[in-house]
């Protein structure tokens, strides 16, 4: 008798989804679907709207990544204008791009996943949050609030506002760094390196209890992309694309992101609202492929700042070609934390960021723009087509989450394979299906936050509609 | 450390929603005390936790969805006993008092959520009628909570 097995929601993680789960008449997991259950409809309803608007009302997509959202759009903007934007301008941007990196990794790894880690999969849902973290470890717990609150007070001390702020505009940014507030980052960067190297030295000795995780959470040959800079760096704000096999081998390189249309496709699925874009050279769906922290450090040949290199030749040792399991992400999302506050030291040291010029104006010149950076989660396009009034006729976003929709598919259905065997169901069981989607961190709405409102309730049925088994959480 | 810290919370594209944010507004462009920290979110979440163990007196005021339009409510907070099971980046005021006390080991002597009732929550940048009359009775409740002595509520 077959069985389906749904978990509604999917919770820890940004946005809507559930999954489902169907079981042969043996018990054993046949298929699995993510399902992502909402609808945003930004693409068309910034139809008529003159271009300079877009970072603003773009950026609104999310409210835990919208710098990756407004630097995106600010980039087609400028494409459309046709214009390079200040040296000073560059750097505060990349400035804010990596601080938004941090904050947004110190929230996936230390409020949404170390309560996995800390108390473990199997733990009391009621205690396995912040909340118990705060209570085994309040160091852990203070670390990551203090991250956090690193990475969003250099986004207000540069834009204004820790969240959707308005300072990146088309040719540059609206306001130079005073020496003040320069000075006033750097002299806390120390601390907040010495908060990343503590936590990587904890969640290395930790992968010891979590060996069936790592081999069984996405962990599977596939293709990695994303942005490389002419230096052989992970690209943030800039580079050019490149793929890369399982292998670690480069499958294509030096890409145009504007070209995206010529080596991207974009299949449709009945069950979800989320698109699957695949690598069209090898079709829908073999040309899977990951996007985000596990993809950056496997596509490139060093990182680029002193200690990320040390953790960044550690990490890549894991394996001897490409990093595979996705439960890695989590310990590339902290290097990406190092590497980027070591950045950050790099631009704010640099004489040129305090620089007065920071913008420049010029009118349309281009009717079409494509900007392109790597969010947190994994590489950001946004394209947009005007008119000769500057009025948006079409807009594409693709959004770094979808990139890993065919694999976080494939993912839950390795995991539940795994561990949903029998027909009682266990909450761990279940937890651990939810943790492959987790450890993507996917952002899905991006700006809607209602997970931990909205009961768990996970039913398994028979073919016949009856309930065989069913758990809940919440009320 | 502040003597008093006013946490608003809302959203001031819908509608009452925002009324913590005018609020707050008005109150920053009326209060000059170097001592008191006025902050607006469009959430509360666990960042705040550290300035709360470092003030004396906490004010959360946010809409309420439950109380008639333009009621206003003014309620002692204690840290909650047992913090929400589900729990992202999205916290009560109570539980912030909880997560201040277990991970910075105080929280401020006195500690209150003020909120109104609110009439609509549509997609707007405008308070209903209610609740803007409301807002003169919130800022002078403050007024008097900022202006009383130091003590723990009884």
């Amino acid at each position: 008798m077959s069985k389906t097995i749904t978990i509604d929601p999917v919770t820890r993680i940004e946005g809507h989804s559930k999954i489902t789960l169907q079981l042969n008449d043996r018990g054993e997991v046949t298929e699995a679907y993510f399902h992502v259950t909402q609808f945003r409809g930004f693409e068309k309803f910034c139809v008529g709207r003159p271009f300079y608007e877009m970072p603003y009302l773009m950026e609104r997509i999310c409210g835990i990544c919208p710098v990756s959202h407004l630097l995106a759009s600010a980039k087609a903007c400028d494409g459309l204008l046709a214009m390079k934007v200040p040296p000073a301008a560059g750097k505060l941007r990349r400035i804010l791009e990596l601080a938004q990196l941090i904050q947004s990794h110190a929230l996936s790894f230390y409020y949404l996943s170390s309560p996995d880690f800390l108390l473990g999969m199997d733990a009391d849902p009621s205690e396995r949050n912040l909340f118990g973290v705060a209570k085994k470890s309040p160091e852990l717990a203070r670390d990551g609030i203090r991250l956090r609150q690193f990475g969003q007070q250099i986004i207000e001390t540069l834009a204004g506002k820790r969240i959707h702020p308005g300072w990146v505009v088309p040719g540059g940014v609206n306001e130079p760094l005073s020496v003040e507030k320069r000075d006033k980052l750097l002299k806390q960067i120390p601390e907040a390196i010495a908060i990343a190297q503590r936590t990587l030295a904890w969640f290395k000795i930790e992968f010891e209890n979590f060996r069936e995780e790592i081999r069984t959470f996405a962990n599977f040959p596939s293709l990695f992309m994303g942005l490389v800079t002419v230096d052989e760096r992970a690209g943030f704000y800039e580079g050019k694309i490149r793929f890369t096999d399982s292998l670690g081998n480069i499958v294509e390189d030096k890409l145009e992101p504007a070209d995206y249309p010529e080596y991207l496709g974009e299949a449709v699925e009945p069950f979800t609202f989320m698109k699957f874009p695949y690598y069209k050279p090898l079709g829908y769906p073999n040309g899977m492929y990951r996007v985000g922290p596990l993809a950056r450090l496997n596509l490139v040949d060093n990182c680029g700042t002193p200690l990320a290199q040390q953790e960044w030749v550690e990490f890549r040792a894991l394996e001897r070609s490409a990093v595979q399991s996705s439960f890695h992400y989590h310990y590339a999302r902290l290097i990406e934390i190092l590497f980027a506050l070591e950045h950050i030291e790099e631009y704010l040291l640099d004489p040129v960021i305090t620089q007065s010029h920071a913008r420049y104006t010029a009118s349309l010149n281009n009717l079409e723009g494509v900007g392109c950076c790597e969010a947190p989660r994994g590489t950001l396009i946004h394209h947009y087509r005007v008119d000769e009034q500057g009025l948006i006729t079409w807009a594409n976003l693709i959004i770094a989450t979808g990139h890993n929709n065919l694999a976080m598919n494939r993912g839950i259905l390795q995991a539940a394979r795994h561990f949903v065997r029998s027909e009682k169901l266990t909450e761990g069981m279940l937890n651990r299906v939810e943790a492959v989607i987790r450890a993507f961190d996917p952002c899905l709405s991006c700006s809607t936050h209602a997970d931990g409102r909205m009961p768990l309730w996970i039913r398994l049925l028979s073919s016949e509609g009856k309930v065989v088994d069913e758990i809940r959480r919440g009320p | 450390m502040s003597r008093a810290l006013i946490l608003a919370c809302g959203n001031t594209l819908r509608g009452d929603d925002g009324v913590g944010l005018y609020v707050a507004n008005s109150l920053a462009d009326e209060l000059r005390d170097p001592e008191i920290t006025i902050q607006c979110d469009h959430q509360w979440t666990p960042e705040l936790a550290e300035p709360i163990s470092e003030a004396e007196l906490v004010i959360f005021v946010d809409a309420s969805a439950s109380l008639p339009p333009g009621e206003i409510a003014c309620q002692p907070l204690q840290p909650a006993p047992n913090p929400p099971a589900q729990f992202t980046h999205q916290t009560s005021p109570s539980a912030l008092l909880s997560l201040a006390a277990e991970l910075y080991g105080h929280i401020p002597a006195r500690s209150y959520l003020l909120t109104v009732g609110g009439k609509s929550f549509d997609l707007l940048e405008e308070l209903s009628e209610p609740v803007r009359q409301a807002v003169p009775a919130v800022l002078q409740r403050i007024r008097e909570l900022l202006s009383r002595p130091q003590r723990p509520e009884s």
